[in-house]
């Protein structure tokens, strides 16, 4: 008895993955971690490369410095009507930056060349929640590579620019519904390197000591994944229909239009504001193309309808000694993700942000930064358009860092 | 400067410890309360699909993931008690024995039947189960034979449950009720359709189990069955009767898979499949006309015997026979009583205050245009479906997961409770080899 196409209602819904909002903490420079993400304007060293590359050039030395923090991301899943809170597997991610500056002193240019994550992150929800066949784990991450150059138009006015080459690296697995003869379902595990290009232009403008604006703008960046790993763990009697093969996806990193203000409050006290509009609206839809194809191991296309996002951020600078400077931040999000397309690589929402952070410099040659920025993404209740999983997320942030400079 | 350093190890220590404190977020959790419901002792009342009864069998691994168990395990959290099942043993725990998918060539199931570990005491007989239970499920069950006694004898599944000396003489109702429950969950009559349906709308002579019921006899012992067990004013949850098109065992011989698999097979063009009606008649298939699963493996289309020449089911003088086929005419008539069996359940579950989950509207959308459970497609496919077994009528156990969570709901709604549901992701579809 032949029944026709027996098999393709097994269709495997598409992978998800994104390089999304909840995705970015930045941690760049462990200063402006201290402010909460603000500071562009204020601090003009070695992280301008990243923050404010018309800043770089106002440095009166060059520099080197090599900073990390631990990401924790803690989230916590509760399905509609049920009594069951499942949370996330503690994982730290361990995103670093490293930053040089070359060229004369006091002239009027400077280069430098920047290395930092501006995505990233690791989430690990198991295989025993409610949502194991959309997500088990993904882990992911964006390095830039950014060579930069700064120039000094006018003694207060400097204006930069950078070319941007990211190398993206993803991880992720699910379940896949089909039984084996245990009982246990199938498992997809998809991995790939990916590359692209992009470009990051700053100006920055200060009165003397007193008030300094920072503009910059970086482009978005669009990574291709090409020869992907994807690999199925299914029954063998239908290992056929799941071929392991490689597989290509386009990942549109946002572009983003950073405006950042300081200003001294006292002696001793700056404050320093910063607004970023991010274009997130470019992250429309996910599509999957697997190279071998099969009737159950289709090309998917995942419809995500991100919307732009901003982000606001406050920060207070104190210098408590000649060697020492405080700090404290405080900052508020904009979530680019809509209800019905929230998904648990980072179950996203509107957040919430508050940071401490110190320099103390150990002599004339070295600085020590550190850092802790804490985010707690809002209670969201969502039902997904994509699998119907219904039910409330909450996640909580954590991310210490520490910065090593040397100074000539 | 080394106390600086001091310091700023403090800090660190301080940090990790808020830190650690502080990183998993809580979500405030979901209140659960019994309402006006008491279900500290809870039975549940019904047929194979009350049992645990899947892939056309009675198997351990079935019976322990039966809806109501599942119901049952929700209820623990809303002051619920024991709920015990007559479980076969470990030793025995392929029960009655079952179907198991051995392979797929070509992406057509090949299916085989488990035989170890069988729980047969003697040919027909299946070990007893003695002590108390709460899952009353008897898999074959009818509403028109639950005050008959006799068939306390001729259902193995049933006369496994009882004392020697009740076998032949105790009813399914007498059985069921008088057992102090709180709370109950009821879901009988599907057999009184689906018996006749499954056997190609034939009654066969002396087969009581082949019957069609009549409305006036569902209505009378439905209302009987229903006053016993809400005696003391005691509060339950009812279901209706699927509708037989919402099931594999009836959708997935299609007339146009017929054909194909003749001309996949001899490379015949074949335009017509012949059936017998209900009415003797002999003519060419509509897709209208639903076959049997059974037909599949029956391996009769397009053989030829001595009594006919002619190819079975492809010539009028020798069609498919009546038992194999439900033509569409036996298909409105069969709708039609399950409408006013329904129509019945759905009165008296008003009239008593019961709380009402409607299996036939929720599989009708579970068949079209389906349903994605936490990204997992649900639909009335054969095997692929993930709701039904490998009979095509039994649910799997992802498909119980979900009916329990159709009930939950309706009682939820009913007794103002609230009672958490089953994650039916936890549960599985058809297991692959």
């Amino acid at each position: 008895m032949q029944i026709k196409k027996l098999l393709l209602g097994l269709l495997l819904a598409s992978p998800t993955m994104l390089w999304a909002q909840g995705s970015q903490v930045n941690t760049q420079g462990q200063k402006a971690v201290g402010m909460a993400g603000a500071g562009s304007a204020l601090f003009v060293d070695e992280t301008s490369i990243f923050y404010s590359p018309g800043a770089l050039v106002k440095m009166d030395h060059n520099a080197v410095s090599v900073g990390a923090s631990a990401i924790m991301y803690r989230s916590a899943f509760r399905e509609f009507n049920s009594n069951d809170v499942h949370h996330t597997k503690f994982k730290i991610s361990p995103p670093f930056s490293v930053f040089a500056t070359f060229g004369p002193q006091n002239s009027w240019w400077k280069a430098g060349l920047g290395v930092y994550t501006p995505f990233g992150g690791s989430v690990d929800w198991g295989d025993q929640w409610p949502g194991r066949y959309e997500l088990n784990h993904l882990q992911m991450r964006a390095i830039y590579i950014q060579p930069t150059l700064s120039f000094k138009l006018t003694e207060n006015f400097g204006i930069g620019g950078g070319f941007v080459y990211n190398v993206g690296l993803v991880d992720l697995s699910r379940s896949i519904p089909i039984a084996a003869a245990d009982g246990t379902p199938g498992r997809a595990e998809l991995s790939g390197v990916g590359t692209g290009m992009g470009f990051n232009v700053g100006v920055h403008y200060n009165l003397e000591d007193d008030f300094a604006i920072s503009l910059s703008y970086r482009s978005q960046v669009i990574t291709k994944l090409k020869d992907g790993d994807a690999q199925f763990t299914v029954p063998p009697a239908l290992a056929a229909s799941f071929p392991n093969t490689t597989f290509e996806a386009e990942l549109p990193l946002p572009s983003s239009f950073n405006v950042g203000l300081t200003f001294p409050a006292s002696e001793r006290v700056d404050i320093a504001a910063d607004a970023t509009f991010i274009g997130y609206s470019v992250y429309k839809e996910l599509v999957f193309d697997y190279k071998d194809n099969t009737p159950v191991l289709e090309d998917t296309r995942q419809e995500k309808k991100y919307e732009n996002a901003l982000s606001a951020k406050v920060g207070v600078n104190y210098e408590a000694s000649d060697r020492l400077d405080l700090r404290v931040g405080g900052g508020y999000v904009y979530s680019p993700v809509r209800g019905p397309y929230v998904s648990p690589e980072t179950p996203d929402n509107n957040r919430m942000m508050g940071s401490i952070g110190f320099t103390y410099d150990i002599n004339d040659r070295w600085d020590l930064t550190g850092a802790y920025v804490f985010q707690h993404i809002l209670e969201r209740t969502v039902t997904s358009a994509n699998t119907g999983l219904s039910g409330t997320y909450k996640t909580n942030i954590h991310a210490p860092g520490i910065s090593l400079t040397y100074k000539w | 400067m080394k106390r600086i350093f001091k310091n700023i190890a403090l800090y660190i220590g301080i940090l990790s410890t808020l830190v650690a404190s502080s990183c998993k977020p809580e979500i405030e959790g979901f209140q659960t309360t019994s309402g006006e419901a008491n279900f500290s002792k809870y039975i549940s009342v019904g047929n194979s699909l009350t049992a645990g009864f899947a892939d056309g069998g009675l198997y351990l691994e079935g019976q322990q993931v039966a809806f109501p168990n599942l119901i049952a395990e929700q209820l623990r959290q809303v002051g619920g008690g024991d709920f015990r099942s007559p479980f076969f043993s470990e030793n025995e725990r392929s029960g009655s024995g079952y179907l198991r998918l051995k392979d797929l060539v070509n992406g057509q199931p090949v299916l085989e039947n488990v035989t170890d570990n069988l729980a047969y005491r003697e040919p027909g007989k299946l070990s007893k189960h003695t002590g108390d239970i709460e899952n009353l499920g008897v898999p074959g069950m009818r509403l028109d034979l639950s005050k008959f006694g006799p068939f306390s004898a001729a259902n193995m599944y049933f006369e496994r449950l009882l004392q020697d000396g009740d076998v032949g003489t105790k009813t399914y109702m007498d059985f069921a009720t008088g057992r102090d429950h709180t709370f109950f969950s009821f879901w009988l009559g599907n057999n009184d359709v689906l018996g006749y349906a499954m056997n190609g709308a034939v009654t066969n002579q002396g087969d009581l189990t082949t019957v069609l019921t009549e409305t006036a006899m569902f209505e009378q012992t439905y209302r009987d069955f229903i006053g016993a067990l809400t005696t003391n004013d005691r509060k339950g949850v009812v279901a209706t009767i699927p509708d037989v098109t919402a099931i594999p065992f009836f959708t997935t011989v299609t007339r146009a898979a017929l054909i194909a698999a003749i001309k996949a097979e001899s490379g015949q063009d074949v335009q017509d499949i012949y059936i017998e009606t209900g009415t003797g008649t002999p003519r060419a298939a509509s897709d209208n006309d639903l076959f049997v699963l059974p037909f599949a493996s029956a391996g009769l289309l397009g053989s030829t015997s001595a009594e006919s020449p002619y190819p079975y089911g492809l010539y009028p003088d020798n069609p498919v026979e009546s038992q194999y086929v439900l033509d569409s005419d036996e298909v409105t008539a069969i709708q039609a009583r399950v409408k006013a069996f329904n129509d019945i359940i759905k009165q008296v579950a008003e009239e008593k205050g019961l709380a009402l989950a409607d299996a036939h509207t929720y599989l009708n959308r579970v068949k079209d245009p389906g349903i994605v459970y936490n990204g997992v497609i649900v639909n009335a496919s054969f095997i692929t479906g993930n709701a039904f077994s490998l009979d095509g009528v039994h649910l799997t156990p992802m498909g119980n997961a979900i009916i329990a969570n159709l009930f939950i709901e309706a009682i939820n709604k009913q007794y103002s409770s609230r009672i958490p549901k089953v994650d039916a992701s936890k549960y599985r579809g058809v297991k692959f080899p």
